[in-house]
């Protein structure tokens, strides 16, 4: 691999030491002090931001199966395209990824035909069924960083707690969608907006009720546990409790729920049908509070390609998710504020995902970190649109808006990557 | 103005489809109720046969079962001497895995000029309005708990003929307020003719959560509630509440809020009693208050009629108007 050096630049690696630096070389694949490569090539970044690769920690990729809604080479080309150079990928494929064999089919597509680092998880009980564990241990080993129950639910809170122990004897972090079986179902906040459409409705004691029990069984058990996709102010109350009570637990929340709230849902218009619905105005800016005060450690594109037919019906009828993972920076651009500094948001996509997933050489502009990186102009400009969307998937409200913020370059592994090559 | 209320009319302010109340203007609310006046002889009668749609198709769409309300569309086409066909398509299209918005693609081709749509799912009709061909009016005949905008003018016309001016009466729904698009779109359309008084009247686990900023006031004791009121509109309990523990039996229910002689006195001496039915006696309304001379559930019906005629005549003299 080729040595190079980025001139005239300035470094915005939240907590790494060259947080601020000007210049940096890339030997080898990974970040190297530039006074050491002497004779390397040298890239003029024109005084524009380098910052370290964003990492997603829940992307749907759709494949295997489900390649009408989109593949490893549309989808990872879309998050080139928004600047990530790391997705987790989700399990809810079909097959789903429950055995070592899934992992590996997952690891040879993205290496055939990814244009990022694909790092896959898979799910803790066989075929999701919620009564019989996965054989975790091989699902390590077969490279998966991080296990989930996805979408299915436990058969019991006894299996989960078994699924906690056993994950937690292997060190193998566990990813919950903190939700009671009692008040689940519903498709949007019961609030003034879903009451008055007549949606059915999905209380946000769901959450509040289903965390509570998941808190009480990461304490018996120790495992080690993150939250996906929160979305209530009470759920952000309950994390920074647990913390404070030492408890080893993170949380994440989806980039839509920081932007809207459930106001979107008022055109009926179902790009805004998602899978944990969009709450009041208060719960987003609690979620954002959270991401600030590090309550939340992690910003996740929750991106879920479709294939057109999935959202052509009433809404209620439609399928879950938004497409968006190829706007992430600008997105993150466009939640910066006096209240939500830039260093907080990048932090929340960058070195503290990959904590969460142990991945600790990914996410940070340092000496013998993993060069991958994003070379981008803050004051530039980006209008989405439908002919040049790289995903498969155009359920995205981004369309033919101005968004802020334009990417110049991603390298991963220190080699460039474009995604409209 | 959210989706569904823009959705419905042109941009100089026509009503093209009729989709909800919510927000539709004095203007219009009155412009329907007036036409549907000329639909009602001296007599409150509604008028036999007019040959305004004739050469027109009428579809009614119904996707969840209804035999009252798709009659009434079904007589109100006949007497505007419209083609209907009524589809019954419950079961049969979603058991053959066609979608929603296939049929809808079907049935414009075979060249229809208006459609009812009956549907469980909220915002359903704004789904057939936003994608049928511009030129097809679409009638909400229902969706899900969303709503049902003729029910709410059949009873406008129903309060307007009886006891005037809406915006100087005091109006009271009981019953289950959250399940109902009947309430949702009455409190609408009673807010369009700006009525200040709506008051709701039933337990916490049958009111809706938003019902303040509707601008309607909460009562869980029926006694209260009803105080010197000019209108009561009572809604169907539906068994399913009982079965989701909303509510312990219709014995309690009656006990608490069903509507008798005692209980109406407390009303104002001329107020109406209405139900969008059918009814259920001895669970929302006791025998005496049904037939007695209050009651004005079956002059709602006739009503139903002529409103229908008017919306149908309406939305399709918009479409036809601004596409010939």
């Amino acid at each position: 691999m080729s040595a190079l050096i980025f001139e005239n630049i300035r470094i915005l690696s939240p907590g790494s030491a060259l947080n601020g630096a000007n210049r940096i070389g890339i030997d080898q694949g990974v970040f190297v002090d530039p006074n050491s490569l002497p004779e390397a090539p040298r890239i003029d970044g024109g005084n524009q931001l380098l910052i370290p690769g964003l990492i997603d920690l829940r992307t749907h990729l759709r494949e295997p199966g489900l390649e009408h809604k989109g593949s490893i080479a549309s989808e990872t080309r879309a998050a080139v395209a928004g600047g990530i150079t790391t997705v987790v990928s989700t399990p809810n494929t079909d097959p789903l990824v429950d055995s070592p064999a899934d992992v590996r089919l997952v690891l040879e597509r993205a290496l055939y035909s990814g244009l990022c680092r694909v790092l896959p998880t898979a799910l803790l009980t066989q075929g999701g069924s919620g009564t019989h564990l996965s054989e975790m241990a091989a699902l390590r080993d077969a490279g998966c960083v991080a296990l989930t129950q996805g979408d299915q639910p436990f058969q019991s809170r006894k299996v989960q707690f078994n699924a906690l122990n056993y994950a937690k004897s292997l060190g193998i972090p566990v990813i919950l969608n903190a939700e009671s079986r009692d008040f689940a179902g519903g498709c949007a906040h019961a609030g003034r907006i879903a009451t008055g459409l007549g949606l059915p409705l999905n209380s946000p004691l769901s959450e509040i009720l289903g965390m509570g029990v998941d808190l009480e069984l990461v304490e018996a058990s120790g495992a080690r546990v993150h939250f996906s996709r929160l979305t209530t102010a009470r759920a952000v109350d309950k994390l920074r409790d647990a913390k404070a009570r030492g408890l080893p637990v993170t949380g994440d929340v989806s980039l839509a729920h920081l932007i809207f709230n459930e106001t979107a849902l008022e055109e009926l218009d179902p790009v805004f049908h998602l899978q944990r619905p969009l709450r009041t105005e208060t719960d987003r800016q609690a979620l954002l509070a959270g991401v600030v005060d590090g309550t939340i450690d992690a910003i996740v594109t929750d991106h879920s390609p479709h294939e057109p037919g999935a959202k052509l019906a009433p809404f209620p009828e439609t399928d879950t998710g938004m497409s968006l993972i190829e706007v992430t920076l600008n997105l993150l651009l466009k939640l910066q504020s006096p209240e939500a500094g830039l260093d907080e948001l990048l932090a929340a996509m960058t070195s503290r995902p990959a904590e969460i997933i142990e991945q600790t050489d990914l996410g940070s502009i340092n000496y013998g970190k993993t060069a991958d990186c994003v070379l981008f102009d803050p004051e530039g400009r980006r209008s989405p649109e439908t002919t040049t969307w790289h995903s498969a998937g155009q359920n995205s409200p981004f369309f033919d808006q101005t968004l802020p913020g334009r990417i110049v370059g991603v390298w991963i592994d220190g080699q460039s990557v474009d995604a409209h090559a | 103005m959210h989706g569904p209320a823009r959705l419905q009319l042109t941009e100089d302010g026509r009503l093209k489809h009729l989709l909800t109340t919510e927000g539709l203007p004095k203007s219009l609310i009155t412009e329907l109720l007036d036409t549907a006046e000329t639909f009602l002889s001296s007599q409150g009668q509604p008028v036999k046969k007019v040959p305004l749609l004739r050469g027109r198709t009428v579809v009614n769409l119904f996707f969840e079962n209804s035999t009252r309300t798709r009659t009434t569309f079904d007589i109100a086409a006949h007497r505007l001497s419209a083609d209907v066909v009524n589809l019954d398509i419950r079961t049969s299209s979603a058991s053959k895995g066609e979608s929603l918005f296939d049929t809808l693609k079907n049935l414009e081709a075979m060249q229809a000029d208006l459609f009812v749509v009956r549907h469980s799912a909220g915002g359903a009709p704004f789904f057939i309005a936003n994608r049928v061909t511009p030129n097809i009016a679409v009638i909400n005949a229902g969706d899900g708990t969303h709503a049902h905008p003729t029910q709410a003018l059949l009873d406008l016309l129903t309060i307007r003929r009886e006891k005037g001016d809406p915006a100087k009466l005091s109006v009271a729904i009981v019953g289950d307020l959250k399940h109902s698009r009947v309430a949702r779109s009455l409190i609408h359309g009673l807010r369009g003719l700006h009525c200040r008084d709506i008051r709701a009247i039933g337990p916490a686990t049958l009111l809706p959560s938003d019902l303040e900023t509707l601008g309607v006031t909460s009562f869980h004791q029926i006694e209260q509630g009803l105080a010197g009121v000019d209108v009561v509109v009572l809604l169907r309990l539906q068994k399913e509440r009982m079965q989701s523990a909303l509510l312990p039996s219709e014995r309690e229910f009656f006990n608490l809020y069903g509507m008798t002689e005692a209980r109406l006195k407390l009303a104002h001496p001329n107020a109406i009693v209405m139900h969008p039915g059918p009814i259920n006696r001895g669970v929302e309304i006791a025998n005496e208050v049904a037939d007695g001379p209050q009651a004005v559930i079956l002059d709602q019906v006739t009503n139903g009629i002529a409103v229908r005629m008017a919306v149908m005549a309406m939305t399709l003299s918009t479409q036809q108007g601004m596409h010939t």
